[in-house]
Formats: structure tokens, sequence, C-alpha cells
């Protein structure tokens, strides 16, 4: 490594009880392509937004070209000489792709007060030139296909060059991921060409592109980075092995109690397919039964999750709940063949967090405490009372806004709301995403009772690690489509490593 | 919790699912309201060929150019994703001002020319405080517009005590009465108008800034885009407008009282949605408010022309908001519509 | 907790200190007679905005309400005097009509409520001035004994106020003891969450929209009833206040927050202002700027800016 253009020393990033990033130290030295590699949560995004200026860290500091930078906003970032292509593009797609390149900046292309346009488009032409791209610069973005709407996004990064003084450190992430192989080919010889000019930091999932255009790679896991070495001086079945930790307790997961499930099939998939998603995946879920999803972000897994509470319905192939095909066409249908969907966005999803914990209970079911038609406060109360005294919910008392709650107990909440609908199948979208660890003790635990019981539950979880803790089949998914199967029986667990190469 | 995306958007694959749908339908979308245009003179004319003569195209013209400076204001709020329902309540204001300070039947003020800068300079400062009370208070546009629109007509009715002022100014009566090379002063005013406007939205940094502003919001900011005041701005130029448009109406009319704009709001907004620009922000422009414009006179014209009543006049104008809502849906918004 | 309490009670308290401000001003005000001014002033207030309350408690807003007043006191003027009570029937399935017709734009082509609302308020109006060609519609002598449960009286109390009265409760029971008034508080404070419960939020949508239709044209109704005709202009004067009523009774704009109880409050409040300004002595134009103003900060102190990423 040459110099050091950009350091993270020492970064810390907590939000609430999660710890996003810890003590994390990285170097990007000039002229050098850092790729950045970790599983879901790892925290490389937490990264890239500070480095990116979106956030700030809550401890340690950044330093460019050794002196102390602190970024309170992707502006000042700019003015650093520090640019990102976001995987979710950051262009305004109804004015020309000019305009977005030159976009808070066309004070200097004016005359008298009023826009040239002809300077501007001229230079627009040459920052799109640096990317390879000959397209005329007033064309609306929206028209654009969505790889060349990403080389904008880097023209638009690479405009910096004009603007600061010091070398450009552009941040990509995740650049790829709905790119064709031919783009990324494109995408990789703009990146060689233009390192004489700049840094770059590379994050993906695809661990073989990594290795291909990096000179250093960091491996983060647990919000940590776990390694960094020269490109050269590693393998992808490394990476994996790096990428994984520690196999924890079994009992954590309350494996023990982990029961076989029955031989009923309560929901199958068969050849399900959402164009522009994910493709023939098939699958079945059986009374008791804990089906866990394994997939990075792009994989397919979200959608999936979606067309199985009817946020998306599929394009083709069958799905079958209890033997009967349906096609769900919202949540309400959902809802009414006995599923219940525990959302990854709690506050968004989950509960109306400005109703008590009585409505919400009851919200899914309001049938059960009708009384002529009409709503029994009464009934209403002896139920949430009910559950909340099950699940011991920590709640002030029924008429508690869950707004006041913590986010286990609002997580209980949620499901116990989908306990009174009498669901049957479960999704569990990121159940413990942001809880404590007691918090998600309680989730595991609640989530094994649930099975004894006979409720049927679809997993997505945070860690590769809780998925195969809780999972008795696990699935694995990749670019849209199934590319494993795997049985995880109590006693007989899959090693992380066996299953993230069906990964990435 | 870490916020799942920086941009709240759709996925990605969602958007290039959409490419083809855009382009297919992007070239041809812009083009509808003129097609729409072209097909109701060609409907009219065939059902009453005195559409097409001289005199009735001056009609048009003439009855179009309040609508039309109106429609541009409007536009310039509508690019930003907002609404501005005080049209009335500031052409209240805007007619007082004007009719009070040149010669007229109440007071002695005789300032002629010299009201209108007044004038447009009172209306646009009640646009600016729509604008800074939307802004700094967050509160949606429309709420503080309709506060806006009563309070300028009650300011209107309490100056007037609920009574009329005749205009005695010729000069300002001219603008309608008098022509040059053929056509009254005001539809010259009017095209002034949509020029200047035309050269705002494209020629400078603000006009530019709008449409950044309606696409979105979050990326123009991130972009260095001073949110606040490119919003205020557009209220009070859209304020300045309504002023111009009700400095046309008094000169129309010889007089001016509160309710002398009543129906102009929902006969701009009518042109501004038929027109094609988008009321999600970001799409469209004076062009379109022209189309837009154009559209609604020629069929009032043409209703009377075929002896259809007035009084559905307002029903077919709904109709056409929601037919044009209805081609102009953007069927992959997703997000949550209150 | 304290502050939606304090919020909660703010009206109430506001109310009357306006009655006994008023009072110390204008002892004249605390007479029979003025209360029932003010009472017969708020009845159909207060009925519309029961109607508009349900539609902002879903996060929508309905700027078609007097018009569809309007249509509906011309139906029933037209049709009562020569079919006698299915004029009424007709008259209130107007607003039902024009509710479906808003509710069904707003949640099919997902525009926002407010441009739907308009756009269907254009149509109502000219149905309105065509039926009636742009002229009052005067009830015949003969038929005013259909409209007698409005203008005839029970123990001194106008039949109109008790009409109303029973409205409202009508209302109260709907919007606190059904599945309906559950689901429309839920998607006015989480939409997203809402949905994810099951709960068919775009059916929901316009069944608030077609309440409201209906509660308009009931208003339509009686306004004809004690005007003894019918006009396409009969309730213009109305949306402002009605909106105002709601807002100031602290349902908020954004949704999820308030009820039919508050709006009552709210519509009493304005009709103090109005009844107490006349006594006080304002001028009668003045009373839109004050109207106008009440609205603005209404709904600046109710709303909840986190609830709106975006303000537009």
């Amino acid at each position: 490594m040459t110099r050091a253009r950009l350091q993270a020393v020492g970064v810390s990033k907590t939000f609430g009880a999660t710890h996003a990033l810890q003590d994390v130290s990285v170097d990007i030295g000039a002229n050098e392509v850092v790729g950045l590699i970790g599983e879901n949560g790892a925290g490389k995004s937490t990264l890239m937004r500070i480095l990116a200026g979106v956030q700030q860290p809550t401890s340690g500091e950044l330093r460019s070209d050794g002196q102390r930078l602190q970024l309170g906003s992707p502006l000042d970032a700019a003015r650093s000489g520090i640019g990102i292509v976001f995987q979710e593009q950051s262009l305004l797609l109804n004015i020309s792709v000019a305009e977005n390149i030159v976009l808070g900046h066309e004070r200097a292309f004016m005359r008298n007060g009023f826009i040239d346009w002809r300077r501007l488009h001229a230079e627009a032409r040459a920052q799109l030139a640096k990317v390879g791209l000959t397209i005329d610069p007033s064309t609306r973005t929206a028209d654009l296909s969505f790889s060349a709407r990403q080389m904008v996004e880097l023209a638009k990064a690479l405009a910096l060059e004009d603007r600061v003084a010091q070398d450009l450190v552009i941040l990509l992430d995740e650049p790829t991921s709905v790119l064709e192989s031919a783009d990324i080919e494109v995408l990789f010889e703009r990146i060689r060409a233009l390192k004489r000019r700049a840094s770059f930091v590379f994050v993906s999932h695809r661990l073989d592109e990594v290795l291909a255009i990096s000179d250093r790679v960091y491996v983060m896991r647990d919000g940590r980075v776990v390694a960094s070495m020269g490109a050269a001086d590693t393998t992808v079945p490394e990476l994996h092995r790096l990428m994984v930790g520690r196999e924890l307790h079994a009992e954590y997961y309350h494996e023990s109690s982990q029961q076989p499930p029955s031989s009923e099939v309560v929901l199958e998939a068969d050849g399900l397919s959402a164009a522009g998603h994910y493709a023939d995946v098939s699958f079945s879920l059986r009374r008791g039964e804990v089906l866990g999803i394994a997939g990075v972000i792009g994989s397919g897994r979200e959608e999936l999750l979606r067309t199985l509470f009817g946020f998306l319905p599929q394009t083709s192939g069958a799905l079958r709940i209890n033997g009967e095909r349906v096609r769900l066409q919202s949540p309400a249908a959902a809802v009414e063949r006995g599923i219940g969907y525990l959302p990854r966005e709690r506050r968004l999803e989950g509960l109306v967090m400005y109703m008590s914990v009585a409505a919400n209970l009851t919200l899914a079911n309001l049938g059960s405490i009708l009384w002529h038609g009409l709503i029994s406060r009464k009934r209403e109360t002896v139920l949430a009372d009910h559950w909340i005294r099950a699940l011991s919910v920590r709640a002030a008392g029924t008429d508690a806004l869950c707004l006041s709650l913590s986010g286990g107990n609002q997580q209980k909440v949620v499901l116990a709301k989908w306990l009174v609908a009498g669901s049957r199948i479960l999704i569990l979208d990121h159940p413990t995403r942001g809880l404590d660890v007691g918090a998600k003790a309680d989730v595991y635990r609640l989530v094994r009772d649930l099975g004894r019981d006979g409720v049927a539950v679809i997993l997505a979880a945070d860690t590769l690690e809780e998925l195969i803790g809780m999972s008795h089949t696990i699935i694995v998914m990749r670019d849209g489509g199934v590319t494993a199967r795997v049985d995880a029986p109590a006693g007989a667990k899959p090693a992380q490593i066996e299953l993230i190469g069906h990964m990435v | 919790m870490p916020s799942h995306s920086v941009f709240p958007r759709g996925t990605p694959s969602v958007r290039a699912d959409g490419v083809l749908r855009r382009k297919l339908g992007g070239r041809l979308q812009p083009l509808v309201p003129v097609v729409v245009l072209l097909a109701l003179c060609i409907m009219i004319t065939a059902a009453n060929p005195r559409f097409l003569t001289w005199l009735n195209l001056v009609r048009i013209a003439a009855s179009a150019a309040v609508p039309l400076v109106l429609s541009l204001g409007l536009t310039v709020v509508v690019l930003l994703g907002s609404i501005d329902l005080s049209i009335e309540g500031t052409m209240a204001i805007g007619s007082i001002v004007l009719s009070l300070l040149v010669a007229n039947d109440v007071t002695s003020f005789r300032l002629g020319w010299l009201a209108l800068p007044i004038t447009l300079a009172a209306t646009a400062l009640v646009g600016a405080g729509n604008g800074l009370v939307h802004v700094w208070f967050r509160i949606p546009s429309f709420m503080v517009t309709l506060g806006t629109w009563f309070i300028g007509l009650g300011i209107a009715a309490v100056v007037l005590g609920g009574g009329t002022v005749r205009i005695l100014d010729p000069q300002i009566r001219g603008l309608a009465l008098a022509r040059f090379l053929g056509l009254p002063w005001l539809i010259w005013v009017a095209v002034g108008a949509l020029i200047l406007a035309w050269v705002i939205q494209n020629y400078t940094r603000l006009g530019r800034h709008m449409y950044a502003v309606g696409g979105d919001e979050n990326l123009a900011a991130l972009s260095g885009i001073r949110i606040r005041r490119v919003k205020v701005a557009a209220f009070a130029l859209a304020g300045a407008f309504y002023g111009l448009a009700s400095v046309l109406e008094v000169a129309q009319l010889g007089q001016a009282n509160a309710v002398s704009g009543e129906g102009r709001l929902f006969a701009t907004v009518t042109a501004v949605v038929v027109g094609g620009t988008s009321l999600t922000g970001g799409v469209g422009g004076p062009l379109n408010s022209l189309v837009g414009v154009l559209i609604v006179v020629v069929l009032a014209n043409g209703m009377i022309l075929i002896g259809v009543s007035p009084y559905l006049q307002a029903t077919i104008q709904g109709m056409m908001i929601i037919v044009a809502m209805a081609i102009g849906m953007d069927r992959r918004r997703t997000g949550i519509v209150k | 907790m304290s502050v939606s309490t304090a919020r909660a009670a703010a009206p109430g308290l506001f109310l009357a200190v306006l009655v006994v401000g008023i009072c110390l001003r204008v002892p004249e005000f605390a007479s029979a007679r003025s209360f029932l001014a003010v009472l017969s002033d708020a009845a159909p207030l207060a009925i519309l905005a029961a109607g508009l309350t349900f539609v902002i408690l879903i996060g929508a807003i309905d700027l078609s309400v007097q018009s569809v007043a309007s249509l509906a006191s011309v139906i029933a003027a037209l049709l009562v005097p020569r079919f006698g009570p299915a004029g009424f029937l007709a008259a209130i399935g107007a607003g039902v009509a024009a509710g479906l017709f808003s509710g069904l734009t707003y949640v099919t082509l997902r525009v926002p409520s407010f441009i739907a609302t308009l756009a269907s308020s254009g149509v109502v109006t000219g149905v309105a001035l065509y039926i009636s060609n742009a002229a009052t519609v005067t009830i015949d002598e003969r038929a005013r004994v259909y409209f007698d449960w409005i203008n005839g009286s029970a123990l001194g109390v106008p039949g109109y106020i008790i009409v109303t009265a029973v409205i409202l409760a009508a209302c109260a029971i709907v919007q606190n003891y059904t599945r309906f008034g559950r689901y429309s508080l839920a998607i006015g404070s989480g939409e997203a969450a809402a949905r994810a419960a099951g709960i068919k939020v775009g059916r929901q949508k316009v069944y608030a929209l077609v309440v409201s239709g209906l509660l308009a044209a009931l208003v339509g109704v009686i306004l004809a009833g004690r005007q003894l005709s019918g006009s396409p202009t009969l309730a213009n004067e109305l949306l402002l206040p009605s909106i105002a009523a709601v807002l100031v009774g602290g349902t908020a704009i954004t949704g999820g927050v308030g009820g039919v109880g508050r709006t009552l409050i709210g519509a009493l409040i304005v009709s103090v202002l109005r009844i107490g300004m006349t006594f006080l002595g304002i001028n009668i134009f003045a009373q839109q700027i004050v109207f106008g103003a009440f609205l603005i900060l209404a709904v600046g102190l109710t709303i909840d800016p986190g609830k709106l990423p975006f303000v537009k």
C-alpha cells in the first residue's frame, strides 16, 4: 500500500442497543482499490455510510491524507473528494443526464444569470467520456437502461475531480449486483483506467469479482474487521471461512426442544416465480417445521417472503396452502388463509405504533371480540390481558401505546396478534433484528413453543448462525434461484461454511 | 435501528422492469394533451364550423389569457409536488390592491402603471407567506393554501365592505379594450408571461432546481440544493403570476370585488393537470400548461357553440381531471397516497 | 402521554373560555336564544364535519362535501314535492354515489384525496347547476309537511337538532365500536401496518368517503328543509368551517388521532365564534380571515411531523 488517502480509525457506531460497528480501522491507499466483504449485517453498509458522510460515527474518527476529517453530510464528503455510487441509485429520473451530473454546481455554467446549456452539456459529455458513455447528455435519465444509469452515477462521482484538489475516493456499494456480466467488465475496465486518479472502495457479495478488481480486501464480521490481506494472497474459500464466525452453543437456540416436524404439508411452493425477482422456487413446509431461507441481499429471498404474504403475487408457478392452490393478491388474502407475518420493519408494518397494545392484538381478528356486531371493550381487555400474561409482555397495561414498548415486547405483541388471529403459518422476517440478547432468547423460546403447538414457520434470520440454530430445514438462495437445500436436525446442524458457499 | 436504505425508493429490479414501459409510454405520453387538443378542435369544427372563424379564435385567445397566467403560476408550485389552493384568495388581494391604487370610484389614488409592480409585489408576498408557513411549520401545502384562500377573500371583503370598486383608469382598461396587431393587449401580456415562465423554468438555476426538488427532495438535498429556499421562491413566483392574472381580470371586468375570481381555482387545477404536469412533481412545465389551458378554454367555447348547457362545464372539467390522472397514472408507484 | 392528554382537553377548555369570555364582554350572549342560535348554526356544521372526520381519520381529505350538500338540497327540493319521502332517499343516494365516485377515484387511480375530491366536487356542482338551472328551487307550500321532522319541534327542541344528535351518536358508535371505525384509526395511524394486519385498506378508504358523502347529503336535506328551498350553491360557505371544526376539535390532519366527539366540540367552537363575533360587532367579512388563520393554526398544533417524511 502507498500512503493512506482515507482512513477510518477506531470507528464505532451504535444504534440503541445494537453495535453496528466496533472499533473498525480501515486504510484506503491512494490509487488503490479496496474490497470490503462480509455477511449481511456484518457492518459493511454502515461503514460505507460513515465514509460517505450519510451517518456519523459514535466514536472514532476519519482521516483524509492524515488530517482529521469530520463529515456531517454527503455534501461534506463531496467537498473532501469522496464520491458515492450507491446500490440504490441516487440519480433524479425526471431530469436530464447532464443536469444530474452537475446538480448543485450549475453556477459554473451560468452566463448573465442564465444557464448556458451548451457549456453545461460539454462538461457533462466530458464527464461521461471518463466512463466511456457516449450518450446525448440531454437524455432524460429515466430513459436510460439501468446499467447506463449506474455509469452516469459513476461519472457524477468522478465530476468531483474538477472541484476538489485531492485525489478522489469513490465508494462503490454493490455496483455489480444489478449489472449483466458484459456491463461488469466495462465497469471494471473503467475502474482500472481511473485508478491513476482515484481510490476505490468496492463492496460486493460476489467474492470472485472482489478478488478480480481489488488490490486489498477487508473482511468484516459482526461489526468488526476480522482480516485484511492482499487480494493476490487469498482465495474465495478462505474468504468464506473468514466471513463466518464461531459456532454458538446449541442451547442458545433451544436446540434440545427442536422436535421433528409432522409429515403434514401446510404450504407448498412449486416452481414459484416472480418476474424480475426470483424464479423456479420449490419447497414444502410441514406442520411444526421451521424452514430457514438463507440468501444475501438481492438473492430474491426478501421478495419470496413478500410473495408468501401477498405483497408481491407470483407471476408463475404454484403456491398451495393446505393443498389448495392459491395466488395471494393481498396481505388480506394471506391472513384469511391463516398466514401471519412478522416484518423486518416492525415499526412500519408490524404494529400501529400510535394504537394501544389491546387494539393491535385484536386488529387481525376483530371478529373474536364482537358482541352483536359491535366491538366489546370488555372482551378486548380480557383477551389482551390473557396474551400479555401468556407471553409475559412488559407493558404498562392493555391501553399502553405500542410506541412505549421495548423492541422485544413489541415483537411479542406482533406474534400475539397472529396467535389471536389463529395463524398456523408464520413468516418471520428477521424477527430478532435490533433486539438485545435477552429479548432474542425470548423470541427463540417462543418460536420453539409455536413449533411444538404445530405452527409452521418460515424464517429469514439476521445471521447464518441464528438461521441454522433455529431451522429444521434450510433452503439457500442466490441470484433469484434456490442453490441448495440442507437439513438441519437437532444435533446434526450444518456448518455455516457449508451454506455460505452456496450464497455468495 | 439502522434504516434499511439511504434512499427510500423501489428496489432496483422493479425499476429495471419499468424501463421498457417507460420507453414505449414515455415518449408518447407528453403528446397526449396535444392530440386531445387537436381532436377537440376538429370535432368542434365538424359540429359547428364557426369555431374556426378569426373572431372566435380571438375570443378563445382572450378568454385563455387569465387562465393561462394563473396556470403558469400554479405549474411552478405543482412542479415541486406541492399544490396551491389559494389562487382565488390571492387574486382577490391582487384585484383590490390594483383597483384601489389606480383611478377608481372609492379612493383618490391615481398611481396608474405604478400600481402594477405594487400589485405583483403584494401577491408575491402572499405567495411567499404560503411558502414560509408550509416550509417552516411543515404543514402540508394544500392545508396552508386552503387557509390563505379564505384569508385572502376575507381581507378583500373587509377592505371593500363586501362592495365593488369600479376602475376608471383608461390605461388599465386598455389592456382588455385596446389592441395591438389586431389582438387585445391582454393576449400579448399572457404570451409575455408564458415566455417569462418558460425562460425561468429552463434557463435559471431556480427553475431547474424546482424540477430536482419535485423529482426527489432527498436526493436534491444531497446534492446541496436548498430545498426550503427553492420552495418559498416558487410559491412567491406563483403569487406574482396570480397577481398579474388579477390585473388582467380587473382590466377585463372594469371592476373588482372579493369574489371576482370565483371558480378560477378549479379551472386552473384542471388546466394544469390536463396539460400533463404531474401532481407528484418534477414533470411538466409552462408549455404543458398552455396546452392544458387551451383544452379547457376550447372545450368551454365548443360547448357553447354546440349548445351544451354551460352549467355542465364544471362536471366536464371534473371528469377531465380524473381522466387526465388516469392516463398519467404511474402504476409503479406503490407508496401510501393520502 | 401528558402532551396528548393536554391536546385532547385543550379544545373543550378553549370552548369554555370562549363562551365565558364572550359572556363577560356581551352579557346578552348568555341567553337561551343565543344558545339556540349557536346550536342551530352548529347542527349542520357538526354533521358535515362528522363525515369529514371519518375521512380525515384515515389520513385523507374530502373537498367535495359542500358541493354534495348543495346537490342534495336541490334534489330534495325538486323531488320531495313530487314524490314525497322517496325524494329524500334520492338526495341521500346521490350523496352516497358521489362519495363512492370520490372514493373509487382516490383508491383505484391512486391520486391524492384532495385532487380526487376536488374533481368530484366539480362534477357534482355541474350536475347541481344543470338540474336546478343554476337557480334556487323553492319548495312548494303543500310539500312542506314532509319537512316537519326538520322544522317541527319536540319538547321545545327543534327537530333538526334532535336529528343531529341522533346522527352524531350513530357516528360515535360507528367510530368506537365497529370494525370500520377501528380499521380507520389503524389506517390513519399506520397504513402499512394496517395493510400487513390483513385489513383491506382500499375498501375502508372508499367506505370513509361514502360515509362523508352520505352525511353531506343529509346536511343538504336538512338545509333545504330549514330554508324551504334548494340551491346549487347552498352549502358553498360550509367547507372551510367544517374542516376547521374537525381540526380545531383536535383531529389531526395526518390521520389516526381524533373522533366525532372532538369534532362536535370543534363545531361548537366555530359556531360560538361565528355567533359571538356578531355579538361583539366584528365585521362579518372578517370571519373568513379568522377561520383561515384558525385552520392553519389548528393544523400546525395537531400535526405530527414525525409521520410525514416529506411535507408537500
